[in-house]
């Protein structure tokens, strides 16, 4: 399974800059946690101490929101994953 | 009916067939409520007063900071100190002194604001907090007012409209809190996304046109590409999930 995930830019610093990585996975939940074990700086900027997603990420799943799913949410190859920040600025 | 002046002053956006002089007079006709005269709301205004929107009230409680001025172009250098409301009418009003133009110095909050949008046809939010961006949406579904939506961060901004009944919500898209911050943000971001709030509230006003209904637009001024996600009304909103398709 390889899914490529967007990383929203206020997150690209704990990327190495990349803005797409290659995760594996079946479901969103699996390739996030993919994504932290390649980049594991970037675990608390989204999940919280009891592994659950923050309230202000934002998973897409093919341009899709992922709620209610969210991290329970099936993925298939080729799948495009986009974690987002809410923002808030005027 | 529009005067010899406004024809003139309107010509051409008059001149698109879908506009005409029926959405022209249609435009003067509006009220717009403008929560905001920073960066998005600054953008916005401008664009509306230039339009023609006969009715603009923009509400913001702040005084106006030196460093205000890389984005909120209603206000200038001799502005600082003074209070954003009246800055931003006494501009809107030198660019277009037909318009009813009002200025309200007052925080919006769940006491007041029921009574600040009573009176007004469409909300645009232009807020800098989530918290007032959702008391202004809650408030919106309950008085069914179109309500359009923007925020900005660094170079990224995003827009969404919201038909309430018809339409996800902004609560039905976001579901966190993050606390008022000292964000990041360079000037052309809040004037794209409060030019592409305008350009809504201006098709919504003529209904013209296809609007940002269930679809959360992300503008990214560093790629430079725009992205579209769809977003579905939640049954369970707490805002607007008891309220049926109208």
């Amino acid at each position: 399974m390889s899914i490529e995930a967007s990383i929203h830019q206020a997150l690209r610093h704990l990327t190495n800059g990349q803005a797409t990585v290659k995760v594996n996975g079946n479901t969103v939940g699996q390739c996030l946690n993919g994504l932290v074990k390649q980049f594991p700086g970037i675990k608390p900027k989204l999940f919280d101490k009891k592994g659950r997603l923050l309230n202000y990420v934002d998973i897409y799943v093919n341009l899709e929101s992922s709620y209610p799913e969210e991290l329970a949410m099936s993925v298939k190859d080729g799948d495009k994953l986009h974690i987002t920040l809410i923002i808030a600025g005027g | 009916m529009l005067t010899v002046n406004e024809l003139e002053r309107y010509d051409r956006q008059i001149m698109i067939a879908d506009i005409g002089e029926e959405g022209q007079e249609k435009l003067k006709r509006a009220r717009v409520f403008i929560a905001g005269t920073g960066g998005l709301g600054s953008s916005a205004a401008i664009y509306l007063t230039a339009a023609g929107v006969g009715k603009i009230c923009v509400v913001d409680h702040d005084r106006v900071e030196l460093s205000n001025l890389n984005r909120q172009i209603l206000h200038w250098d001799e502005d600082v100190g003074k209070k954003k409301a009246a800055s931003a009418t006494e501009k809107l009003k030198k660019l277009n002194h037909d318009l009813e133009i009002e200025a309200i110095e007052e925080t919006i909050t769940e006491a007041n604001v029921f009574q600040l949008i009573a009176n007004f046809d469409l909300i645009v939010d232009a807020m800098d907090n989530l918290p007032t961006r959702y008391l202004l949406n809650k408030a919106a579904i309950e008085k069914n007012i179109p309500f359009f939506h923007g925020a900005v961060y660094g170079f990224e901004g995003r827009a969404m409209t919201i038909i309430p009944g018809k339409t996800a919500c902004l609560r039905c898209v976001y579901r966190g809190v993050i606390p008022k911050e000292k964000f990041p943000v360079i000037g052309v971001t809040p004037a794209v996304i409060g030019c592409i709030q305008a350009t809504e509230v201006i098709k919504y006003i003529v209904g013209i046109g296809e609007l940002l209904k269930n679809r959360l637009l992300i503008y990214d001024g560093l790629d430079m590409k725009f992205t579209e996600f769809k977003v579905k009304k939640d049954p369970q909103c707490e805002h607007c999930g008891h309220v049926r398709k109208g």
